[in-house]
């Protein structure tokens, strides 16, 4: 099984502050870990720190227990990564752009064939025939995704692979990630609280390069209570109905005239309340936790990482 | 080989450890791939036949008595005289297959597609090279065939120097491998592939003929000048190749004219290609993904 590490690493762009300070963090199991943080933790850096394509200022990174910038060829053997916009050529076509992958990764062309056409069916990937200049943002995306996956190396590095993706293409990934941490082990950069927590089982939070929390994915969504819900009617209800929820809901907000924000404590009783007062309302047809952005994540949990620490 | 991947749908692939000479063919193999569908590669190649189809055509309008008598009734003259052109070509192919080659995996995602796979950085650029290279030579490969034709059509297929002429285009390769060294060290020093092509025509053509004819108006042979050492393309199939030749400005005053010999034009393209390829190895090992 593979493994990654990071061992007092720091970066830094001279002059400026560390972009990284002191990260570290090893695992050698199969799972997915969510690695998350606002836009310049260093979520980015550490993962080309990783794959060599950055010099640590200070301390190391592993893939495989081995340094990539003292064997690239070595670190790289059994991982996959992909970080920030991967482009191919844009004048290959889907086949011969991922044919590269496999055949640089030492399969022969007929498992690179064979790859190709399990990532064509796990990532429902444009036509092997089509040119990558011709496909979509997602399409390519998805052509970059696939790319990693090319002779099932081992060590997934990935950053922010939903990014850019629709609705259906996220649930495509997300679902095809769920299966792939039962025997890879995958780390996933990410903005978005709700996506990595369907995904991960640890997470680490980044914020101004350093480690803030790091702890598994279900600990943590227990402490991250989600305080807004979005309900959805089966008719059109009137404003002046908002009322009748504010003897559990903080804040009532109508978002359009079938569908309202409401703000409440927290808890749990307070949501079964909730839910029966809405009921009262309208038929439900929907009643569900608003998606939780880092940002808000954030709010949440820096304050009690840094309280306990 | 991940023996346990069957929850991705993955069927055990057996992944062979390859050498770096097998993965330097197949990122030839990739980027050769990528240059013959580009727009700069049909573009080059439509530039260099409609020069030599315009060359031939107004020769074959002159007739073939007018163009004998002016090549001296020497099929090499006439090849010579024609392959001067060549260093043009060579430097436009260099500095368009060479001139990003690197800087394109530091400005565009490009990098992060090939730069993350497990291949040392100096055979990634060995593959580009041999690639940029192989393009080059189809480019120049179609001027010299234009300039067979030629030498055909005035001359006769039996009074053609062939043995001369494959020599000058071996000449021609080895100049367009230094000067694809300078523009691979140039790629890997720049971070924007468009500054990268025009600082290698500026400097191969623009900047090296200017400070060649500076020099030579001061007397001093050009020994450090690629495209003084290009000449020996030309200077090869020059049946009166005179090293150099002083023409009398005015009074006390002379300008010197000189040729590469072709030991001397090959001594320089491998200096060139010994100071400038295995610079372009360090800097491009060196760089950094900091975009």
């Amino acid at each position: 099984m593979g493994s990654f590490e990071v061992s007092g690493l720091w970066k830094t762009y001279p002059p400026g502050d560390p972009v990284l300070s002191d990260v570290s963090f090893r695992y050698d199991r199969p799972g997915a870990i969510g690695y998350l943080g606002p836009n310049g933790a260093g979520k980015t850096t550490t993962l080309k720190l990783l794959v060599g394509l950055l010099r640590p200022t200070r301390g190391h990174a592993y893939l495989n227990g081995i340094d990539p910038m003292a064997d690239r060829k070595g670190a790289l053997w059994d991982v996959g990564a992909q970080i920030e916009t991967p482009e191919p050529y844009p004048t290959l076509n889907v086949h011969e752009a991922l044919d590269a992958v496999g055949r640089a990764r030492g399969l022969s062309r007929d498992d690179v064939d064979r790859e190709v056409d399990r990532c064509h069916e796990l990532l429902d990937l444009p036509p092997l025939g089509h040119r990558i200049g011709w496909l979509s943002k997602g399409q390519r995306q998805r052509v970059a995704l696939a790319a990693t996956l090319v002779g099932d190396p081992s060590v997934l590095l990935l950053d922010e692979p939903t990014s850019g993706l629709d609705p259906a293409e996220r649930v495509l990934v997300r679902g095809l990630l769920n299966r792939l941490k039962r025997d890879h082990l995958i780390l996933m950069s990410s903005h978005q609280m709700l996506e990595v927590t369907e995904v991960c089982d640890e997470l680490i939070f980044l914020n101004h390069g350093r480690v803030v929390l790091r702890d598994k994915v279900d600990r943590v969504a227990h402490r991250i209570r989600p305080r807004q819900v979005d309900v959805e009617f089966e008719r059109p209800v009137p404003p002046t109905a908002s009322p009748t929820l504010l003897a559990a809901a903080e804040a009532v907000t109508p978002v359009t005239d079938r569908r309202w924000r409401v703000t409440f404590d927290g808890s749990d009783e307070t949501r079964v309340r909730l839910l029966g007062l809405c009921q009262k309302v309208a038929p439900v047809v929907q009643f569900a936790n608003t998606s939780l952005v880092l940002e808000e994540a954030y709010l949440e949990l820096v304050p009690k990482a840094s309280e306990a620490t | 080989m991940n023996p346990a991947s069957t929850v991705s749908g993955a069927l055990p692939v057996e992944r062979v450890r390859i050498s770096d000479f097998q993965q330097w063919i197949i990122v030839t193999v990739h980027q050769l791939q990528h240059y013959l569908r580009t727009n700069r590669f049909y573009g080059l190649v439509g530039f260099v036949v409609l020069i030599a189809a315009l060359t031939l055509a107004f020769e074959i309008d002159a007739g073939v008595a007018a163009v004998r008598l002016q090549q001296l009734y020497r099929s090499s003259e006439y090849l010579s005289n024609y392959l001067v052109n060549t260093g043009l070509f060579v430097v436009l192919a260099a500095a368009f297959f060479g001139g990003d080659a690197l800087s394109v995996d530091f400005s565009t995602g490009a990098g992060y597609y090939m730069l993350v796979l497990p291949i040392r950085r100096p055979v990634l650029l060995a593959g580009r090279y041999a690639a940029a290279a192989l393009v080059t030579l189809a480019v120049i490969g179609v001027y010299y065939a234009f300039g067979a034709v030629g030498a055909i059509y005035f001359f006769g297929a039996s009074a053609v120097p062939w043995a001369l002429l494959f020599g000058s285009l071996g000449v021609a390769i080895i100049f367009a491998l230094s000067a694809l060294s300078v523009a691979f060290c140039v790629s890997a020093f720049v971070r924007s592939p468009t500054a990268g092509v025009l600082i290698t025509v500026l400097a191969l053509y623009v900047g090296f003929t200017t400070l060649q004819a500076t020099l030579e108006l001061a007397g001093i042979e050009p020994w450090f000048s690629l495209s003084y050492a290009g000449g020996a393309m030309a200077a090869l199939l020059d049946t009166d190749f005179v090293h150099f030749q002083t023409v009398p400005l005015g009074e006390d005053q002379y300008y010197t004219i000189w040729s590469a010999t072709v030991a001397e034009g090959l001594a320089i393209m491998a200096g060139y290609i010994a100071v400038f390829l295995p610079l372009s190895v360090y800097l491009y090992q060196r760089k950094e993904s900091t975009g």
